[in-house]
């Protein structure tokens, strides 16, 4: 008796691991990765808002709420204004691309998104300036660093590679040889690329860049170690805030990442040219377009998708820079190349500010996740199209 | 494909050229700065007067460059072989087997892409003290190999990357081997993994790459240098070694050596991958 039902009890068992062996086989297959994957990828997103509510230097301290967010922003309510302004311009484009076509009356529509444009500005100007005034002045203006950083070289990258996709279309020989020289900057390690970067950028008036700009008859440049603003280098005004521009330092590393990343735009706008069916080319030929009208009525504007949505992930992707600008900081460039992440970095490793570190890091994530949020908007409808 | 006459071709032939320099200049003068004097050198000569190979041997034994080098394959190794266990059968799973919640599971893992690597790396180095759950082999992987490379074993984007290309395998193949009895497992490594050549060494370089290029983490975690890599060793010869640029010259070029190799001989599926997942995003 007790056999008969321990056999029951086994041919049960095997039918339910056969009834659900694709289950069982499809979680064992994936246990190693998801648990790793979210052991280090995303529990540490709340671990780090956890430690930012605490007092933490090497080891936990008392609870603090909300008090390392006040000393960086200054007070919080604006920081969401801030925010709030910041979706209210994605809200003024989105209106505009929603309804422009749905609508009979263009001007209203017109009206209404310049209108929450320009209330959107006033917000975010308007927050910023309380911010700036009560808050952690390092870190905020940490935060304009990397929004010069990643504004200038992703225009940058995309722009030069648009010209050299472009180029690389036209009916030329060593396609592929170009292409692998192209993506060279690419894999070549940060740490490496940028110590050549510091030698070539040097300080001596005989370093290489100094010498190749004399050759042009410029004065040579300090480069790395420069911190005044471009805006003081090309027209002697000495101005603050958001409109000084980059230092020439942060330029510089500005130079690195348009090296480092041009080269995978451009394979990447080439292969969406390649897309783009070529008896459009020939109708233009036949109508007796120029090469320039071509590229300007034709392909820009079939591009134009692929190159919006490179220029937001870019953009996105700039506001993690960290490896190589760790590399080519000095000293004398002072806080002109605190980037965000190197803001960060310095708290919590230099200064050993656990608890501040994470509350930075969290403002960071909330930032970026609104800029996810807008290339969402953005493109939601566009992607579907290939 | 535009068809042009040869006359126009010379912008476009222009603007490559310069590119390619610019490309390229950078190893060019890694190459020709390593080979000099350190008084050349230090004056940026374009060129040496004679060959110094000895920089290479004086970099090769002096400081443990050579122990670092090795450190830094060693991992960078591991991390290939530990994200490659991990990833296939996770991309297999997700691409070929219906399981409840497969999408769900998937997606969430995909966000863990929008999280900065920055913001991480503080909890992750209180994981590796050990300070908020026991771990295995230690009480702290600070200063350990495990410490280097077990976060990297899982990659969200190389798991895309495979699903994306095991999912045009198609299903007949695995219903006839199922009525041959085959398991899953026997599947994947027979049929799909051998399938899958292309994307795998792909993933591989990728991760290589990634792996040899880290830096800020073992900046972090390594207070000894027993484990240093290339890259941090490089680093904190920046500034040490003053105007000798040709020995820093000659570590570096030795530092990209393996990457440059690897990269010639797989960059053709390299270029297509990028053309391809750059589209798909």
């Amino acid at each position: 008796m007790a056999i008969l039902q321990l056999e029951i009890k086994l041919n049960y068992m095997i039918n339910f691991l056969r009834k659900y062996s694709n289950q069982i086989n499809g979680y064992f297959f994936i246990l190693p990765a998801v648990l790793i994957i979210s052991l280090f990828g995303i529990f540490p997103v709340f671990f780090g808002m956890y430690m930012s509510i605490h007092k933490w230097k090497v080891f936990k301290g008392r609870f603090l709420g909300f008090e390392n967010y006040e000393k960086i922003l200054g007070d919080i309510s604006s920081f969401w204004l801030f925010i709030f302004g910041l979706l209210l311009m994605i809200f003024s484009y989105w209106f505009w691309s929603e309804y422009k076509n749905k609508l009979k009356n263009l001007f209203l529509v017109f009206i209404i998104s310049i209108i929450s444009l320009i209330i959107s500005l006033i917000i975010i100007n308007y927050s910023w300036a309380i911010m700036m005034k009560k808050g952690d002045e390092d870190f905020l203006y940490s935060l304009i660093y990397v929004f010069y950083y990643s504004f200038f070289a992703i225009t940058i990258e995309v722009g030069l590679g648009l010209l050299i996709a472009y180029s690389l279309y036209q009916k030329i020989k060593g396609k592929q040889f170009f292409q692998m020289i192209l993506l060279f900057p690419y894999i070549t390690p940060a740490v490496m690329g940028g110590a050549v970067f510091f030698i070539i950028f040097g300080r001596a008036d005989n370093s290489l860049l100094n010498q190749f700009i004399g050759f042009f008859g410029f004065e040579p440049q300090i480069w790395l170690f420069d911190k005044r603003t471009l805006s003081e280098i090309f027209f002697g005004v000495k101005i603050k805030g958001f409109f000084a521009g980059p230092s020439l330092a942060l330029t510089t590393s500005i130079f690195y990442g348009v090296w480092s990343y041009t080269g995978y735009y451009a394979i990447i706008l080439l292969a969406g040219l390649s897309i783009i069916p070529s008896d459009l080319y020939e109708a233009a030929k036949s109508e007796g377009a120029s090469r320039w009208q071509t590229f300007t009525k034709i392909t820009i504007p079939l591009l134009m998708p692929i190159i919006f949505f490179l220029l937001l992930t870019g953009f996105i992707n700039s506001f993690q820079a960290f490896n190589h600008i760790l590399v080519m900081q000095t000293a004398s460039a002072g806080e002109t190349m605190d980037v965000v992440t190197i803001e960060i970095f310095d708290h919590f490793w230099d200064r050993v500010k656990f608890g501040y570190a994470a509350a930075e890091g969290v403002v960071l994530f909330v930032i970026l996740n609104v800029l996810a949020i807008s290339q969402y908007v953005i493109f939601r409808k566009r992607l579907s199209y290939d | 494909m535009i068809k042009s006459t040869n006359k126009e071709l010379i912008i476009p032939y222009l603007i490559l050229f310069i590119v390619m320099v610019v490309s390229i200049y950078p190893i060019l003068y890694m190459i020709s700065t390593s080979l000099m004097t350190s008084g050349e050198a230090a004056n940026q000569y374009l060129f040496p007067k004679k060959l110094m190979f000895e920089n290479y041997v004086e970099v090769w034994t002096s400081n443990n460059f050579q122990k670092y080098t090795i450190n830094s394959l060693i991992v960078s190794a591991l991390v290939v072989s530990g994200v490659l266990c991990t990833s296939i059968p996770a991309a297999y799973a997700f691409a070929k087997i219906e399981f409840p919640f497969r999408n769900i599971i998937f997606y969430s893992l995909l966000l863990s892409l929008m999280i900065p690597e920055i913001i991480s790396l503080l909890p992750h180095l209180l994981i590796i003290r050990g300070d908020i759950f026991p771990l295995p082999f230690g009480p702290s992987w600070m200063n350990t190999l495990q410490g280097l490379t077990v976060p990297f074993f899982g990659n969200v984007f190389i798991i895309f990357l495979l699903r994306q290309y095991f999912k045009k395998i198609p299903n007949e193949l695995w219903d006839a081997a199922r009525m041959d009895g085959s398991s899953h497992f026997y599947f994947l490594r027979k049929i799909v993994v051998p399938m899958s050549m292309p994307i795998i060494v792909t993933v591989s370089l990728f991760a290589f790459i990634l792996a040899w290029n880290s830096f800020a983490w073992p900046l972090l975690i390594l207070t000894r240098d027993d484990w240093f890599p290339v890259t941090v060793s490089i680093y904190s010869s920046i500034r040490e070694m003053g105007t000798n640029y040709n020995l820093l010259m000659a570590a570096c070029l030795i530092a990209i050596f393996p990457v440059v190799i690897l990269y010639f001989f797989t960059q053709k599926l390299f270029l297509e991958s990028i053309s391809n997942f750059g589209l798909k995003q």
